[in-house]
């Protein structure tokens, strides 16, 4: 194993599949230099024309991937915030996410859709958000949500390699995280679940940059009430059996996430653990997620986002 | 168009304002006070300033996201201490401290400010078709940079607004970078102001460090739209004279951009250079110009005491408000 950071682990997954397949390349703003740093220095080893830097025109950008996808390339669209998918909206939700399925399976689109998601840097309604619904809520795609080095390295190889449109959504407040990582080759199949610490009282399902808000609440009250994290890793396919297994080995469940409330990812892990788990259930599950209003910059960021203590506190109430 | 002495001081003293303003922002961002980003508008004080300075209180601004618009502001005859206290978070800032550095000032026709390059486009069409309509004369001023003008919001917002002949100038401040991307590698062409002839408007370039050049253009642009001519997209060059946004790395591509090619952009310094000619008209005095810069130094100290002192906001600043 090597020490690495989430940032330099997701820069390695892209060089190597950079190396492996010449149909890949790399296309987005500045992602030459790199906004977030997951891009840099690839341009030295690979070059303009597989490094680009295109306009500021992310409907170009996701256009283009989608496009040359179809065409036999396997391209890494570079959003850089993943607020600014709503842009291209039409590329990658109706297009590549639905056109394999109304073009009778004729027709592939094996992109990736990267960009950072995320608050914590207190820069306002439209550079923080989490927009995992809006991609798992369109039929076609897939959804990988990193949480450690580990994952994020694992998961970008598989979804280069996926025949189907990834949206890879890596988390801003996680960019440099330490963790450690095989010095050889390894992949990550979607849809699996990773359980990040074990428990036996409750049930946290959380992702992304929760799952590390979790681990520590879980710590903390670990003399208290034995908290299990599951981390999804990705949010399509979802593991609901591993959430499920869970669930009936602790009968109590919290999900937490830093997308909306309201028809986010937690209404919908709620919904299949209460389709599949029911009887599982000694308490009520609760959620932990972002407040249903666009996200507060600033002092107020923190009372839209979820934090510590919210999980804290859905963790005591199903304990009751 | 003929400037007078008065006039032509005035757009001085907000330069120097927007100057001053700019660098009490960076100040703050390294102190700590500034809670978000911010991308200075150094380089870009005659287009801002001068540009906003032609309109009247009932136009519509879409100020560009440079120097999160505090050129545009001043410009249009603003108090700047709204725009400190919301970079500071607080509840006396333009937004209560819930956008963090995007103005709305509805009465002086600021709608507000989005954090999506280029958003401002099709919004700005609105804002055409509703002054068209309510007949009030009011003309729409929508401003945007260089890496905007790639946006294909531009193509759909500039086409109707050409066919609807609506009271809309399109400013585009061209520094010649969007963040690490330089345009002569996005854009094919020497001048954006080119495209305003497949929407069959006239285009214009001006030396946007010349801040009597841009006010002559943007007065001209605005009467025809006043009168009902239709809309005129004016390229302004300017420069960029600090990295994108502070902190970030000064680089076009992954080259960092030379010491020397920033020195050779500042010797027209847009402050700089029309105290000069100022001076050197005897408009201005040296001891003019001296209190001008203590004027605007006491200016930013007071925004500044404003900003810190305020308190931030109580958390209920946000109940209830997602609908009206
Ligand atoms: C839709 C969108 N894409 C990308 C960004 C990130 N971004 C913010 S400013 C900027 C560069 C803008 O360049 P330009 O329009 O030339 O204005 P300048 O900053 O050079 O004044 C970029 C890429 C954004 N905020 N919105």
């Amino acid at each position: 194993m090597k020490q690495t950071i989430y940032l330099a682990a997701i820069n390695e997954a892209l060089r190597e599949e950079l190396r492996r397949d010449e149909k890949v390349f790399v296309i987005g703003e500045n992602v030459q230099q790199g906004t977030f740093g997951t891009t840099s220095g690839l341009v030295q080893e690979f070059g303009k024309d597989r490094i680009m830097d295109t306009s500021l025109a992310e409907t170009a950008v996701a256009g283009a991937a989608i496009g040359a996808a179809m065409s036999g390339y396997r391209p890494v669209a570079d959003m850089m915030f993943a607020d600014f998918l709503y842009i291209a909206g039409d590329e990658i939700l109706l297009k590549a996410g639905k056109w394999h399925f109304v073009h009778a399976g004729k027709v592939n689109v094996p992109v990736v859709v990267m960009a950072a998601m995320g608050g914590g840097m207190k820069i306002g309604a439209e550079h923080s958000m989490c927009p995992e619904a809006l991609a798992m809520h369109s039929p076609g795609l897939k959804l990988a949500v990193p949480s450690t080095p580990y994952d994020a390295k694992g998961l970008l190889k598989t979804a280069i390699r996926d025949d189907n449109p990834v949206v890879f959504f890596y988390n801003k407040g996680l960019l440099g995280l330490p963790g450690e990582i095989p010095e050889e080759e390894y992949l990550i199949p979607f849809g699996k679940a990773d359980i990040k610490r074990e428990g036996s009282d409750v049930t946290v399902v959380a992702i992304s940059r929760m799952v590390h808000l979790s681990l520590e609440v879980a710590e903390k009250l670990k003399n208290e009430i034995s908290v299990e994290v599951v981390d999804p890793r990705t949010l399509e396919p979802l593991d609901i059996d591993t959430i499920i297994a869970s669930v009936q080995k602790t009968g109590r469940c919290v999900i937490v996430d830093e997308d909306n409330k309201r028809c986010g990812v937690t209404a919908e892990i709620f919904a299949q653990i209460v389709e599949n788990g029911f009887d599982y259930l000694d308490a009520p599950i609760q959620r932990v997620a972002a407040a249903d209003t666009p996200i507060a910059a600033g002092f107020l960021e923190k009372h839209v986002l979820p934090q510590p203590e919210d999980i804290e506190k859905a963790i005591r109430k199903v304990m009751e | 168009m003929k400037l007078g002495k008065e006039d032509l001081i005035s757009l001085y003293r907000k330069m120097v304002r927007a100057r001053k303003m700019d660098e009490l922002t960076i100040r703050g961002l390294q102190e700590g006070k500034v809670l978000s980003f911010y991308h200075s508008n150094q380089g870009s004080e005659a287009l801002s300033v001068g540009g906003a300075a032609v309109l009247k209180k009932t136009d519509y601004l879409w100020a560009h996201h440079r120097g999160h618009g505090i050129g545009a502001l001043i410009g249009k005859g603003l108090d700047p201490k709204g725009f400190i206290a919301e970079h500071y978070g607080k509840v006396t800032g333009s937004c209560k401290g819930i956008s963090g550095f995007h103005m709305a000032e509805p009465e002086d026709g600021i709608l507000g400010a989005g954090g999506t390059i280029g958003y401002q486009f099709p919004l700005a069409l609105g804002n055409g078709l509703a002054a068209k309509k309510a007949g009030k004369q009011q003309v729409v001023l929508a401003c945007f940079g260089d890496g905007g003008s790639n946006r294909g919001t531009l193509h759909e917002a500039m086409n109707l607004a050409s066919v609807w002949k609506l009271p809309i100038v399109w400013v585009c401040d061209n520094n010649g970078m969007a963040q690490y991307t330089p345009i002569k590698d996005t854009y094919p062409k020497e001048d954006i102001a080119d495209l305003a002839a497949g929407y069959n408007m006239p285009g214009i370039v001006v030396d946007g460090l010349d801040i009597m050049a841009v006010y002559e253009a943007v007065y001209e642009a605005v009467e025809r739209a006043r009168k009902g001519d239709g809309p005129t997209l004016i390229e302004a060059k300017t420069a960029r004279y600090r990295s994108h946004s502070e902190g970030s790395p000064d680089v076009s591509h992954t080259q960092t951009r030379s010491q020397e090619e920033i020195a050779e952009l500042k010797k027209r310094d847009p402050v700089e250079s029309f105290k000069e000619k100022l001076l050197n008209q005897g408009i201005l005095t040296e001891e003019m110009v001296a209190a001008i810069n203590r004027e605007a130094e006491e200016e930013a100290a007071a925004a500044e005491k404003f900003g810190v002192e305020s308190p931030p906001p109580d958390p209920s600043v946000i109940d209830n408000l997602v609908y009206r």
